[in-house]
């Protein structure tokens, strides 16, 4: 991990210096920009926020052998979902609504990828491919949904319109976005990790990831832990998309959540599936995005590279990561 | 001159640390049916693979012909004139005959396209020269077992192989197959080609090799011509003088059946053989049985129905009178049945888990309180253990990281701290060194002491003849010999029981229970008495769980 | 008929980057990596042609481009061993990140860029001929990239079929250790497949960017994991890619066209062919799970 993380600084620096006439001024913005002020300090733990509920998300699926691959259009459709939820319940209670229609966004991400885990366990269909075609499919009808019917006319966005006032939750840091659903964030991490390490049910399930013979074996139902991470790792992305539009957004705007799926599963992969590892590999992407916005607002590069050393990492994490894929592709072979 | 000499092959594999070919020496002259028999495990394939260069030696020399070669690969092998039919038919389905046999030596038109017809014509032509039946245009995946095999034949000559190395052949073909498959054998040896079959049937090694080479335990103990030795020396030689333990079984007066099973059967997907057929005994506190054959012939199933990883077809478990047939694992193991498997790096334990999360796994539920683990009282469980059976490790090291040794101690001190009054061994020592084996037996036997039931499953004659108070032999599924061990019970006998040349049941099995135990004159089918040597196959009858 | 003529123009790209992807899925391998290898290739083909002023060269170059970000791809899957979905994704990640950069350092934008000065793609016009009904539309009339689609096709179907790279590429797909068994290194048929997927998929990508004389960010916009979904629909053959791919353009021309007078939201046509694959690849699940057990059964009795 150490070698992954060297790699992708020393990649920024190289990448810095091959595209910036000011090399010295980008690094600088690119590595400590993300401190410079309150409002881009708070934006960078905001942003960090999706991306623990995503790696949290894939975190309990890997290390279940359950492999999701469709939290894009899960954590995109949980936010849908909660947004529709506040705009049908203008009058609603605050906390009762807000509840209700994370809550809602919760049960779409958990349905969307319990349909992949219940397929694999009733036929055996591939989880990999299913979850993934599911989440496209989800993604352009979410965006058809925002473009269309749940439009804000009186808005030029391609967005929904904002929920009402009682529905947004607490901005702790001024004036950034950050609000109270990192503390949620955090619990989440504490929870997952909870059960997974502390409970009969997450040992059994991370044992029938890990090795179903000896699952069977020591009399686990096994059948049972094929469902079950999936359904918990839908849920987990739902939570985020729920909570970036009650928290961050206030409303859900077209591909507003584009590329936290994907990220999570790197998210994850860093942390070696760890739940509470998911926390500072989180926050490493989101200050590599954060870094690269400021160093795109403050001298001459562009926020992209931040893509691309994310990809590099991606390389390297999953060619260090052989092992825990070594058994997936011999029961697929 | 010898045809193929390999000389002082040595191959170890360092993961499971298991010798499996220590200074072999193979020497088959050209133009003869050669065979390799050995048990499982005795290093036959190994010494196969290295040949056809699917695996390289650590050291040793192989000659052709005289001549030193070196054979990094199967490529280098095939241009050497060397073809391999292994166990498992190495073919593409959705292909013809033609294209799997050309398949790496393609015929070509204007030097780029295949050609179809030239692949048929060539293919026709091999099948025409060794005289096989096939049609080069059939698809793979409509042949039987039979004829696939042929096509394994006819893609070597077509190669023009001179030596034929066939791997466990007869392993998936019924009985007119394998003479048809013996036939083209014979055939191939008049055009000139050499033949290597690995095998453990003795019977047909006696018709149809010239030679045989004996391996044992990564060694190769024997060469001798078929016609010179009988198949019980055969067998004499591939299993060897007895190991003497340093332990001693005290005497025991077994009490009551703890698990009993009654003409147990279980019926095979894929063919007509049952995988068990109508097995029947009981085990008894205080006593350990040993079950013993060569794989293949039902004793993994049979470990799997008693442990409940598999379901029977018909027959009934009973565990202290409680019908358990088909129960789950987790119920088995709540009713104080413990059970130490034969694979114990897949199914025994998680090797990317920690010891204490492999440790816990049969208990887990007794560390729960409201529905969380306690901590606290899990690693002390964990950390006892380690403790009373003097495991020299921690509790957060990764299984993996562990020797095979300590993996099979730590498998075994969760097994028999569950105080079970059943517990099942299976190949409870296989690739351990002495050491850990001794300690393995140490503990087996104070199970015993301490009145448990215990179930010996084992491969390993010698570990089955030290422990068990009685000895049962299965062979296709069936128990055909059951014996109590006294001291005066032969290998040589077991041997013969083992490799199917003796049966005490024979055309008695599936009538009812009563004729598979219960055969009272026991020593079976008119092979001579004598060779028994003392141990007596006694009366079943009060084996009979009744 | 606007409508079949409109459908073959936009069914192109699908059509090449499928025939890369079907060489890489017959040897096992599901390359989710094509999206990413057009994205490059339409980049540097429109960079390459607007530079040099020479269409050849432009497509040739952006193809190679493609080939060496393949090839980065393949190394990463085949000798690091990593995961060919992640290494795919990242490959995806990897492009979208570089042509954006590189755009923004080379020509200071990060949206839209024009190359007024890219040499236009030659559209093949047989006047007399175009004038068929359906034929006419489907063959005639159209860019000289289209055309390189219809003869990828039939070469990768004499490739496939008919040459003995394409017998052991099937060959590695259905059991590698077969191949291997044979004296032959599947993973090196692995490598030229991803390759190929690298040639096709830049060939693909140029068609994009030269025919509009601009880059757009993302250009390629799931054209790949269409084309991944042709493939499937496809049945994995080059016929069933060619039927799969104009079902694909027909209805998306369909819906541009209908766009004039009614609303049928674009977003749902892209979604059906996701939809129709999943709901097929259960099915199937579902038919071999029965076909099996009852196999099973029958053995039994």
């Amino acid at each position: 991990m150490t070698i992954t993380l060297s790699v992708a600084v020393l990649l920024a620096i190289v990448l810095i210096f091959l595209l910036s006439d000011d090399p010295g001024r980008t690094i600088y913005y690119f590595f400590a920009g993300p401190f410079i002020n309150r409002y881009y300090l708070g934006n960078l733990l905001n942003s960090a926020i999706p991306l623990v509920f995503a790696g949290l998300g894939i975190a309990v699926a890997f290390s279940s052998s359950a492999f999701n691959l469709g939290g894009e259009g899960q954590v995109y459709a949980g936010a849908l979902v909660t947004a529709a939820v506040c705009l049908a319940l203008p009058d609603t209670n605050g906390f009762i609504g807000g509840i209700a229609a994370v809550l809602a966004g919760v049960i779409t991400g958990a349905v969307l990828a319990g349909i992949s885990g219940y397929f694999k366990m009733k036929w055996n269909t591939d989880l990999l491919i299913s979850s993934f075609l599911i989440s496209a499919a989800v993604v352009l009808i979410v965006n058809f949904l925002i473009t269309g019917p749940l439009d804000d006319p009186a808005s030029s966005l391609l967005a929904t319109p904002k929920i009402a006032e009682q529905y947004r939750l607490l901005r702790i840091f001024k004036p950034s976005k950050l609000n109270i659903s990192i503390v949620f964030s955090i619990v989440a991490a504490i929870a997952v990790y909870t059960f997974m390490y502390h409970t009969h049910r997450g040992y059994e399930m991370r044992i029938c990831g890990l090795n179903p013979d000896f699952a069977r074996y020591g009399g686990v139902n096994v059948n049972t832990y094929l469902v079950l991470p999936m359904i918990l790792s839908g849920a987990l992305h739902g939570l985020g998309g729920g909570l970036a539009v009650t928290g961050t957004h206030y409303m859900a705007l077209k591909e507003f959540t584009f590329g936290v799926g994907w990220n999570g599963i790197a998210v994850a992969l860093i942390a070696k599936n760890h739940p509470l590892g998911v926390i500072p590999a989180a926050l490493f992407f989101a200050y590599l995005d954060a870094g690269a916005k400021a160093a795109m607002l403050h001298s001459d590069v562009t926020f992209e590279i931040a893509a691309i050393i994310q990809s590099v990492i991606f390389y390297l994490v999953t060619a260090q990561a052989i092992f825990s894929f070594v058994k997936y592709r011999q029961r697929v072979s | 001159m010898p045809s193929v000499d390999m000389r002082e092959i040595c191959k170890y594999y360092p993961e499971s640390g298991v010798k499996a070919n220590d200074y072999v020496d193979l020497s088959v002259k050209k133009t003869e049916i050669h065979a390799i028999v050995g048990e499982n495990g005795a290093g036959k394939t190994t010494l196969m693979n290295i040949l056809y260069g699917l695996e390289r030696a650590d050291s040793g020399r192989i000659c052709l012909d005289g001549e030193e070669v070196v054979i990094r690969n199967p490529r280098d092998a095939v241009r050497l004139g060397i073809g391999m039919v292994h166990q498992h038919f190495k073919l593409i389905r959705p292909f013809t005959i033609a294209e799997n046999v050309t398949l790496a030596m393609e015929q070509r038109k204007y030097g780029v396209l295949l050609d179809r017809r030239e692949a048929w014509k060539a293919t026709e032509k091999v099948i025409a020269d060794f005289g096989f039946d096939l049609d080069p245009g059939a698809k793979i995946a409509d042949l039987t077992a039979g004829q696939m095999q042929q096509v394994e034949i006819v893609k070597i000559l077509y190669r023009h192989a001179d030596v034929l190395i066939l791997d466990e052949p007869t392993s998936v073909l019924a009985e007119q197959q394998i003479r048809t498959l013996f036939d083209t054998l014979k055939n191939l040896t008049c055009l000139g080609k050499t033949i290597i079959i690995i095998s453990h049937k003795l019977d047909e090694v006696m018709s149809i090799a010239d030679r045989v080479t004996v391996m044992r335990k990564g060694k190769s103990t024997a060469v001798r011509n078929t016609d010179e030795v009988d198949d019980k020396e055969l067998s004499r030689l591939m299993i060897g003088k007895g190991i003497t333990y340093g332990f001693k079984r005290d005497a025991s007066v077994p009490g009551e059946p703890v698990l009993a099973l009654y003409n147990v059967s279980v019926a095979e997907r894929t063919g007509h053989r049952p995988l068990l057929d109508n097995v029947s005994f009981s085990v008894r506190a205080g006593e350990i049985v040993g079950l013993t054959g060569v794989a293949g012939n039902g004793l993994e199933e049979l470990e799997e129905v008693v442990n409940g990883l598999r379901k029977v077809d018909s027959g009934r478990i009973e565990h202290r009178g409680l019908d358990v047939t088909n129960a789950s694992s987790y119920f088995l193991r709540e009713q104080g049945m413990a059970y130490v498997p034969s694979d114990r790096l897949r199914r025994g334990s998680s090797l990317s888990s920690s010891v204490l999360e492999n440790l816990i796994i049969t208990s887990r539920r007794s560390f729960l309180n409201r529905g969380f683990f306690r901590r606290k009282a899990m690693e002390k469980f964990g950390r006892e253990i380690l403790k009373h059976y003097s495991i020299d490790t921690d509790l957060y090291v990764p299984m993996g990281t562990l020797s095979g040794g300590s993996i099979q101690k730590i498998i075994l001190s969760r097994e028999l701290s569950a105080q079970s009054d059943f517990i099942m061994f299976s190949d409870p020592t296989w690739g351990l060194d002495v050491a850990s084996a001794e300690y393995i037996y140490s503990r087996i036997l104070e199970c015993r002491r301490s009145r448990a039931a215990i179930l010996l499953i084992s491969n390993d004659l010698d570990e089955v003849l030290g422990l068990s108070d009685r000895l049962m032999v299965m062979h296709r599924g069936k128990v055909v010999g059951v014996f109590e061990n006294d001291g005066t019970l032969s290998k040589e006998t077991i041997g013969e029981y083992i490799l199917g040349l003796r049966n005490d049941f024979k055309g008695d099995a599936g009538n009812d229970g009563q004729a598979t135990m219960g055969r009272g004159d026991g020593n079976g089918g008119g092979i001579d008495d004598n060779v028994v040597g003392g141990g007596s196959s006694r009366d079943c009858s009060d084996l009979s769980p009744e | 008929m606007n409508v079949i003529h409109n459908a073959v123009a936009i069914m192109a790209p699908f059509l090449l980057a499928a025939i890369g992807g079907l060489f890489t899925e017959l040897t096992g391998m599901l390359n989710i990596a094509l999206e990413g290898l057009m994205l490059i290739g339409a980049f540097a083909s429109v960079v390459f042609a607007s530079a040099t002023g020479s269409l050849f060269l432009g497509v040739a170059l952006g193809i190679i481009s493609s080939v060496l970000v393949a090839y980065l791809f393949a190394f990463v899957s085949l000798r690091l061993k990593a995961n060919i979905f992640i290494s795919g994704l990242a490959t995806n990640l990897l492009a979208s990140g570089l042509t954006v950069v590189l755009a923004f350092k080379l020509f200071g934008s990060k949206g839209v860029i024009h190359f007024p000065g890219a040499p236009v793609l030659p559209l093949v016009s047989v006047p007399a001929l175009e004038r068929i009904p359906i034929l006419g539309d489907l063959f005639f009339g159209h860019n000289i990239l289209v055309y390189l689609g219809w003869i990828c096709l039939v070469l990768a179907a004499v490739v496939i079929y008919k040459t003995p790279f394409g017998l052991r590429i099937r060959a590695t797909g259905h059991d590698s250790s077969t191949v291997e068994s044979l004296g032959l290194n599947p993973q090196s048929y692995q490598l030229k497949a991803i390759l190929v997927s690298g040639f096709t998929c830049g060939a693909a990508g140029s068609m994009l960017t030269l025919n509009l004389q601009a880059f757009v960010p993302n250009i390629t916009a799931g054209r790949g994991w269409i084309a991944l979904v042709v493939i499937y629909l496809g049945n994995k053959t080059p016929l069933g890619i060619l039927i799969a791919s104009f079902v694909f353009g027909f209805a998306i021309s369909i819906s541009n066209y209908a766009q004039g007078f009614m609303e049928i939201p674009a977003d749902f046509i892209l979604a059906f062919p996701y939809i129709i694959t999943v709901v097929a690849m259960i099915g199937y699940s579902a038919v071999r799970h029965y076909r099996s057990q009852k196999l099973a059964m029958r053995r039994d009795r």
